[in-house]
C-alpha cells in the first residue's frame, strides 16, 4: 500500500478482496493444494496479515504433511470467513427474551390501538416461555417470612419471601387482622362514594389525626392508593407555568405527575442538594412569578439510600420554592418511633408536604398528602382529581391503616423496629460477605446489585426453584444495564433465614454467570 | 530483565508501552508487523480518543497529517441529527475513570493505522521503550504458573528470550497471548456485521456523516491523504449474498441507504485503493489477568466495529493499566491489588451496559417504529441530541440517557412529530421490505 507511485495503486485497485481469496486457500485446503495456498496467500492485504496474525501466511506451504497445524488453520480460517453464528444456531426464543427490553416496545407501530400490541406480547411470551419473566405471580396463601406462589406458567414454589412490603409483618398481626374484622362488622366492606361526598367514616377521621401526629403536620388527606396520593398532589398544585425540579429517582406516580402538570420538568442527580441549588437559581433568574415544586423521596425506593432533607428544605425556602417528599417506604418502618427517614433527621412538622403510602409498613392499601396548611387540604382535595374522583379508602382499609399507626407509635412497634433491623443487618452482611453489593443504606429494603438484566434474569429464574422469593427490577423500574434484586425484609425474618437466602442467591447468581459465561461483575461505574 | 515486555504496538501495546516508559519503567514491546502499516481497523477517534492523544502529547502530531471535525451527522432512515460530543460529559468521564480530566477535546477523526499506529510507536521509542519490530513471539516462558517471559524470533531470524515482571498481551483480536494461555471467552455474542471499505479521493463532505436505513448503514469520513474512507456494513447474515459481488454490492448498499451519497461515490469519486471487508467481529471478553500476565484493547474486550470504539477503547486499557502497573511496579500496592482496580473499572456495570448497546445495535436489527420516533423527539433537543451521541461513543453511560423518565421528558419535549418524516408514511410495508437481503 503505498501513495506515492501511481503504478503501486493500480496493481493494489486490481487485487482480490481478502474475502474471496481466503474462500479460494480454504477450497485449496480441501483438495491439499499447498501451492494454490500460498500462491493466494501472497495476495492478501497487509491490513489482513497484521490483523490476522494468528495464520501463518508465509508458510502455508510448509503445512504439508502437518495435519494438525493445517486443521487448526482452516478452523481460523473460517472463522474469519463465515461467521460463526451462522453455523452455531441458538434458541431464539432464549435470545430474544434475554437481549430484549421492555423499552424496545414503548411507541408500537400502526393506527389499531388494539393490534400494535402483538410484538410486546410476542416478547413477554418468549420470556414467560424460557421462565424469565418475573412479574404477575400469585400467592397461594397468606404471605410471610415464608410465601407460597404459583408463577404464570402455573409452577408453584415456596420461598423465603423477600417480595412482601410488609416490614413489620403485620398481614399476621392479630391485632390487626381483629381491627379489620371489627370495621367490616361496624361498616361493612364498601366505603359508600367519594370521601368529598360520603365516603369517609369516624374511623378515617382519627386515621388523618393520627397520621398528622405521627408526621408532626396537622392536616392530612388520605387518598385509595399511595399512587393516587402522589400523583394527586402534583396535579393538584402545579400548573403549566410552574416548574417541577425531581429528583430523577423518584418514584412513577411522582414522575408521571409531574409530566402532567407541566412541561417545565427538571430532572437532577439523584440525591444532589447542590444541583437542585444550581437549578433554583437558574429558574428564578428568569421567573419571580411562578411556583416550583421539589419533589424527593424519603427512603427511595430501588436504592434504598435518601437526601440530606435539612439542607433540601432550606434551600427550597431560599428560593421560595416547596418541597415534597415521599415517605412511602420508610414510615412506619425506621427512624426514632416509627417517624421515617423525617425523624431521623429532626424534621417532623418542617416539611413542607410529606406524601405516604399504606401499601408498605400500614399493612393495607392507601396513601395520604400531610401539611400545615388547611387551605392545601381543601386546595388538593378539590384539584387533585385522584382524591375527588375515585372511592374512598374502604372502613376495613382505613382501620387497619389506623390500628397499624397505633402499633408503630407503641413499644411493641420499637420492638418490632429492632427486630427488622437485625434481620436486615444479618442479610446485608451475609451478602456483602459473599463478595455482592448491596446498594445503599441499612433499610428495609435492600437492593442487590446485579447490572446486567440478562444475569439477573437467569439469577431470578434459578432462584424461583431454589427457595428464595426475591424481586428483579429491571428497566423501566431502573435505568438500562443496572438491574438488581429487591429484597423487603420483614420484622418476621429470623437472621437464620435472612443468611440463608443470602447464601441460595449468591449461588443463584455463579451459576447464572457460567451459564451465560458472562465475565461482567457488579462493580458501580 | 525488563518491568514489563508488551506484545503488540499498535493503539493499545504502543500505548501502554509508551506510558510505562514515562514513568521510568523499563519496557520493551514487540511486534510482529514493521511500520507504518495498515491493519484491518475503521480507525476512528471519538473525541475520548482523541482526549487521550491529547493527554499524552501526540494530538499536534496526528492533527498535522488529519483531518478532524467537532461534529457528526447521523441520520437514520432519513432523520437527521447533528451533534458533538459534550465538554462537561468527556471531563465527567475522564474524572470518573482517570480520577483527572486534564487534556479534553471536543474532536472526532479517522487515521489510517499506517499514520496512527507509527506515530505511537515513535513516541514509546522516545519515552525510552525498547521497541522491536518484525518481531514474531513464538511461546510465553511460565514457571510455577507465572509467565516470567517470552521467545520469540528476532526481525533477523535470531531466537531470543527476554523475561520481565509483567507480561502485557496487547495483540489484538486473535491474541497470540489468549492463545498460548488458553483463555475462554465471556459474554460471546455471535451476531455481528460485515463491514466492507475502501478509500476515496474526489470530494469533501467535510464532518463524518453515518447512515442507516432498514439493515444496512454506511459512513464517509474524511481522513488522511486527502481521502474519505466509505465504509458499508450490514447484517453478517447477509453477508454470503453480498461477497457475490463485492465492488457491485457495496456500490448497490451506498445507494440503499443514501442515493446522495452513492451518487457523490459514483460521480465524483476516484477509488484509490482494493475494497477491504471483515465478517469476523462477534463480540466476547477474556479474562484480564492473571500470574505474570494482562491484557488490553480487543485482546481483552473485542466486539463489532458499529460504533466504531475500538481505538478509543485501547487507549483507555492503555492508560488504566499503565496506572494500575505503575503502583505495582513502584511497591505502592500489591498486584493483586493493581489488577483488581483494573478488572473493576473494565468489567463494571456501565461497561456491561454498554457491551449490550453495541451488540444489540451489531445485529442490525431495522430500527423498530419507536427507535425511529425517538430520533424525530431529539430533532431540535440540542443538548439531549448531544447526549445521546455522547452515548453512543461511551463518553456517558447508558444508564443515563435510557432510563424511563428521561425517554418521557424527550417524547414531552418533543419539536418535530412523525408526520414531519416520510418513513412514517407506510411503516408497516417499509419495515417488511426492510428484511429482505438486499444482495439476494
Amino acid at each position: 500500500m503505498n501513495h506515492q507511485g501511481d503504478d503501486t495503486v493500480t496493481i493494489e485497485l486490481d487485487e482480490r478482496e481478502d474475502g474471496e481469496l481466503i474462500g479460494i486457500i480454504l477450497k485449496a485446503a480441501r483438495c491439499g493444494d499447498f501451492e494454490t495456498m500460498a500462491r493466494t496467500a501472497a495476495e492478501v492485504s497487509e491490513m489482513t496479515r497484521n490483523w490476522a496474525t494468528h495464520i501463518p501466511w508465509d508458510d502455508l506451504a510448509s503445512l504439508e504433511g502437518a495435519d494438525d497445524e493445517l486443521a487448526r488453520v482452516v478452523v481460523d480460517l473460517t472463522e474469519m470467513w463465515e461467521p460463526a453464528h451462522l453455523r452455531n444456531p441458538v434458541d431464539p426464543d432464549e435470545e430474544y427474551a434475554l437481549d430484549k427490553n421492555a423499552y424496545d416496545f414503548y411507541r408500537p407501530a400502526g393506527r389499531n390501538l388494539l393490534t400494535r400490541t402483538g410484538d410486546f406480547y410476542g416478547w413477554v411470551q418468549a420470556r414467560r416461555r424460557t421462565e424469565t419473566w418475573q412479574y404477575s405471580r400469585v400467592l397461594e396463601a397468606a404471605p410471610d417470612s415464608v410465601a407460597q406462589i404459583t408463577n404464570d406458567l402455573g409452577r408453584r414454589a415456596r420461598g423465603i419471601n423477600f417480595n412482601s412490603q410488609d416490614y413489620l409483618s403485620f398481614n399476621t398481626h392479630p391485632a390487626i387482622r381483629e381491627a379489620a374484622a371489627r370495621a367490616m362488622h361496624d361498616y361493612g366492606p364498601h366505603s359508600a362514594g367519594s370521601p368529598m361526598v360520603l365516603g369517609n367514616t369516624r374511623i378515617s377521621d382519627d386515621l388523618e389525626a393520627a397520621l398528622g401526629d405521627l408526621v408532626g403536620l396537622d392536616h392530612v388527606t388520605l387518598f385509595p392508593t399511595g399512587w393516587a396520593a402522589g400523583f394527586g398532589a402534583v396535579v393538584g398544585l402545579v400548573r403549566q407555568s410552574d416548574h417541577v425540579l425531581i429528583d430523577r429517582l423518584a418514584h412513577s406516580c411522582l414522575q408521571q405527575g409531574a409530566r402532567a402538570a407541566t412541561r417545565n420538568v427538571v430532572r437532577y442527580e439523584h440525591l444532589n442538594v447542590e444541583a437542585v441549588r444550581r437549578h433554583l437559581t437558574e429558574i428564578r433568574a428568569t421567573d419571580t412569578r411562578n411556583g416550583i415544586l421539589v419533589v424527593t423521596d424519603g427512603l427511595f425506593s430501588v436504592d434504598a439510600d435518601w437526601p440530606d432533607l435539612v439542607t433540601l428544605q432550606r434551600v427550597c425556602r431560599e428560593h421560595d420554592a416547596t418541597l415534597l417528599v415521599d415517605v412511602a417506604h420508610d414510615l412506619g418502618a425506621m427512624g426514632p418511633g416509627g417517624t421515617g427517614v423525617l425523624g431521623m433527621q429532626g424534621l417532623l412538622g418542617s416539611v413542607d408536604i410529606v406524601m405516604g403510602a399504606f401499601s408498605k409498613t400500614f399493612c393495607s392499601n392507601g396513601g395520604f398528602v400531610a401539611s400545615h396548611s388547611p387551605a392545601l387540604k381543601q386546595y388538593i382535595k378539590m384539584f387533585g382529581g385522584s382524591h375527588f374522583f375515585s372511592n374512598a379508602l374502604s372502613p376495613v382499609q382505613t382501620a387497619v391503616v389506623r390500628e397499624a399507626t397505633r402499633i408503630i407509635r407503641s413499644a411493641e412497634g420499637d420492638a418490632l423496629r429492632a427486630r427488622l433491623f437485625t434481620a436486615i443487618h444479618a442479610l446485608r452482611d451475609e451478602l456483602t460477605g459473599r463478595g455482592l453489593t448491596c446498594m445503599g443504606e441499612p433499610s428495609p429494603i435492600v437492593p442487590l446489585l446485579i447490572g446486567n438484566e440478562k444475569l439477573a434474569r437467569t439469577a431470578n429464574r434459578l432462584l424461583f426453584d431454589r427457595g428464595v422469593l426475591a424481586f428483579m427490577v429491571e428497566f423501566p423500574v431502573t435505568p438500562t444495564g443496572s438491574s438488581r434484586f429487591r429484597l423487603q425484609v420483614q420484622a418476621g425474618h429470623r437472621p437464620e433465614e435472612a443468611r440463608e437466602a443470602a447464601r441460595i442467591i449468591e449461588g443463584a447468581i455463579a451459576d447464572s454467570r457460567a451459564y451465560l459465561s458472562s465475565a461482567f461483575g457488579s462493580a458501580p461505574r | 530483565m525488563y518491568d514489563a515486555i508488551v506484545i503488540g504496538a499498535r493503539c493499545a501495546g504502543a500505548s501502554t508501552a509508551l506510558l510505562l516508559a514515562r514513568r521510568g519503567h523499563r519496557v520493551l514491546v514487540v511486534d510482529r508487523s514493521s511500520f507504518p502499516s495498515d491493519v484491518i481497523s475503521t480507525h476512528f477517534l471519538w473525541p475520548h480518543g482523541m482526549s487521550y492523544l491529547n493527554r499524552w502529547g501526540l494530538l499536534e502530531q496526528v492533527l498535522a497529517v488529519t483531518p478532524a471535525h467537532t461534529t457528526v451527522e447521523v441520520v437514520n432512515d432519513g432523520i437527521s441529527l447533528t451533534g458533538s460530543v459534550p465538554v462537561e460529559l468527556l471531563r465527567e468521564y475522564f474524572r470518573d475513570l482517570h480520577g483527572d480530566d486534564s487534556g479534553v477535546v471536543q474532536s472526532c477523526a479517522s487515521v489510517r493505522r499506517r499514520v496512527l499506529d507509527e506515530i505511537l510507536v515513535g513516541a514509546a521509542a522516545r519515552a525510552g521503550a525498547e521497541v522491536r519490530t518484525g518481531f514474531t513471539v513464538r511461546e510465553l516462558i511460565v514457571e510455577d504458573g507465572q509467565v516470567v517471559g517470552v521467545r520469540g524470533r528476532a526481525v533477523d531470524g535470531e531466537l531470543v528470550e527476554e523475561r520481565a515482571r509483567i507480561v502485557v498481551g496487547a495483540d489484538g483480536r486473535n491474541s497470540f497471548v489468549a492463545r498460548a494461555l488458553a483463555l475462554p471467552k465471556y459474554d460471546e455474542r455471535p451476531r455481528c456485521t460485515f463491514a466492507y471499505w475502501s478509500y476515496w479521493s474526489g470530494f469533501d463532505l467535510g464532518p463524518p456523516q453515518l447512515h442507516r436505513r432498514g439493515r444496512l448503514a454506511c459512513a464517509v469520513v474524511p481522513t488522511n491523504f486527502n481521502q474519505n474512507m466509505v465504509l458499508v456494513w450490514g447484517p453478517s447474515e447477509w453477508s454470503r449474498e453480498f461477497r457475490h459481488d463485492v465492488p457491485g454490492n457495496y456500490q448497490k448498499a451506498l445507494d440503499f441507504v443514501s442515493p446522495e451519497l452513492g451518487d457523490v461515490v459514483r460521480t465524483k469519486g476516484t477509488r484509490e485503493e482494493r475494497i477491504y471487508g471483515t465478517l469476523d467481529q462477534s463480540a466476547f471478553l477474556r479474562p484480564l489477568h492473571g500470574p505474570g500476565w494482562v491484557l488490553v484493547g480487543d485482546a481483552e474486550s473485542a466486539k463489532d466495529q458499529c460504533t466504531a470504539i475500538g481505538m478509543t477503547h485501547a487507549f483507555r486499557d492503555a492508560e488504566l493499566v499503565s496506572v494500575a502497573l505503575d503502583r505495582w511496579l513502584r511497591g505502592d500496592t500489591s498486584v493483586d491489588e493493581a489488577m483488581t482496580a483494573y478488572g473493576d473499572r473494565r468489567r463494571s456495570q456501565n461497561a456491561a451496559a454498554y457491551h449490550d448497546y453495541v451488540c444489540t445495535l451489531a445485529e442490525m436489527r431495522p430500527y423498530r417504529h419507536d427507535e425511529l420516533q425517538l430520533f424525530v423527539a431529539l430533532r431540535g433537543n440540542q443538548q439531549e441530541t448531544d447526549r445521546f451521541i455522547a452515548t453512543h461513543a461511551d463518553v456517558a453511560p447508558v444508564s443515563e440517557f435510557f432510563q424511563a423518565s428521561n425517554l418521557f421528558l424527550l417524547n414531552d419535549a418533543a419539536k418535530e412529530s412523525s408526520a414531519d418524516h416520510a418513513v412514517f408514511e407506510d411503516f408497516a410495508e417499509t419495515s417488511r421490505s426492510y428484511q429482505q437481503n438486499l444482495f439476494a
